[in-house]
């Protein structure tokens, strides 16, 4: 879930200028208009599409995580954003399981590959955020650079798995030009550390609080679209 | 957190191997249909989709291979039982988004229980 870097590693100076709410809501917003490139009016039903606008918030929280951001000051938010995604995350999959009582059985042996690879991606995420924590953090990695490199790889992992979970799913993204997006939204939060960390203003962890906020309001457009308007 | 997180997975897995509690016990993978293999139940009201070319769906009209029901077609002969579950969603289901998509009535598109509903009559 993390890729930070040590500020004196890359050489670059702190800065608290820019909005931290502006790197989460881009990603969120690339995120919500890549679902929306092929067919805009497409939907399931409101229950379905709430349920799936969950996923895609997580996703997207899940993307902002991974980009690298300065330490130590913002490593409390980021803690607790990673808490936010993965209660958005579980609640996203406890949605269609208590509000669908077939949807079990495509998560018990013989569920396709799409539905594992989301199982996948939750589990990972929970190990993501349980091994974070103290003091097991400790207990497991005495030095905080096998933490960190332990910590990037189970998030690029994490990443991986919920990106394919979506896009083999089939239905939002049904498109080969919005497969290619939202890999390159995923390879550019995963991979493009380099990149990140060379910019004079990292992206700030922004306040659980605001996020959730914010993303609030995606869902109920991302569902309001696909269903009042269609 | 931790014990957050195992009751969380437990009642998850519960869910996955008994189902909701008070849900109707027939929604579950079982031999229907004539068939040995077990799947879903399914439900079709007819006259939802009078609009429809019946040679859509009923290709038996025109290939001549008439069995009734039609499923027992598709959930016995070997060629085609490994293929119900993609050929009915990828017939059903693109209909229906298709349609949703066009801002014409739809019917269900995604949500699982509108079609997987016991019903003696398809």
């Amino acid at each position: 879930m993390t890729c930070r870097l040590r500020l004196g590693d890359a050489g670059i100076r702190p800065s608290r200028k820019g909005n931290p709410l502006a790197v989460p809501a881009i990603i969120l917003a690339l995120v919500f208009a890549i679902t929306f490139l092929a067919t805009p009016t497409l939907g399931g039903g409101w229950y379905w599409d709430l349920g799936n606008g969950l996923g895609f918030l997580a996703l997207a929280g899940l993307l902002f995580q991974s980009i690298p951001g300065r330490r130590p000051r913002d490593i409390g938010a980021h803690e607790w954003l990673g808490y936010a995604v993965f209660a958005i995350a579980t609640s996203h999959a406890f949605w269609f399981l208590l509000g669908d009582p077939v949807v079990r059985v495509y998560l018990a042996p013989g569920a396709p590959a799409h539905m594992w690879l989301g199982l996948a991606g939750l589990l990972m995420l929970a190990l993501l955020t349980l091994l974070a924590r103290m003091p097991d953090r400790t207990r497991i990695h005495p030095r905080y650079r096998s933490f960190r490199t332990a910590h990037r790889w189970l998030a690029v992992a994490t990443v991986a798995a919920s990106v394919l979970h979506v896009l083999m799913t089939r239905f939002y993204l049904s498109g080969w030009l919005q497969a290619l997006l939202l890999t390159l939204l995923a390879l550019a939060a995963c991979f493009g550390r380099r990149y990140w960390t060379r910019l004079r203003s990292l992206p700030r962890p922004a306040p659980a609080a605001a996020y959730l906020a914010i993303a609030t309001g995606a869902v109920g457009l991302f569902a309001l679209l696909r269903n009042a308007v269609a | 957190m931790k014990a957050l997180v195992a009751a969380l997975l437990l009642v998850g897995t519960l869910i996955v191997a008994y189902g909701l509690p008070g849900a109707d016990p027939a929604i579950r993978r079982a031999p229907r249909f004539g068939g040995t293999m077990p799947v879903l139940p399914m439900t079709f009201l007819h006259e939802d989709h009078v609009t429809s070319n019946c040679v859509t769906c009923h290709h038996e009209f025109q290939d001549g291979r008439r069995q009734k029901p039609c499923m027992t077609c598709h959930v016995t002969d070997p060629q085609v039982m490994p293929l119900l579950e993609t050929q009915f969603h990828d017939l059903c289901r693109t209909c229906h988004a298709t349609e949703h998509a066009a801002g014409r009535p739809a019917g269900p598109t995604r949500r699982c229980i509108s079609c997987h509903l016991p019903d003696d009559h398809f």
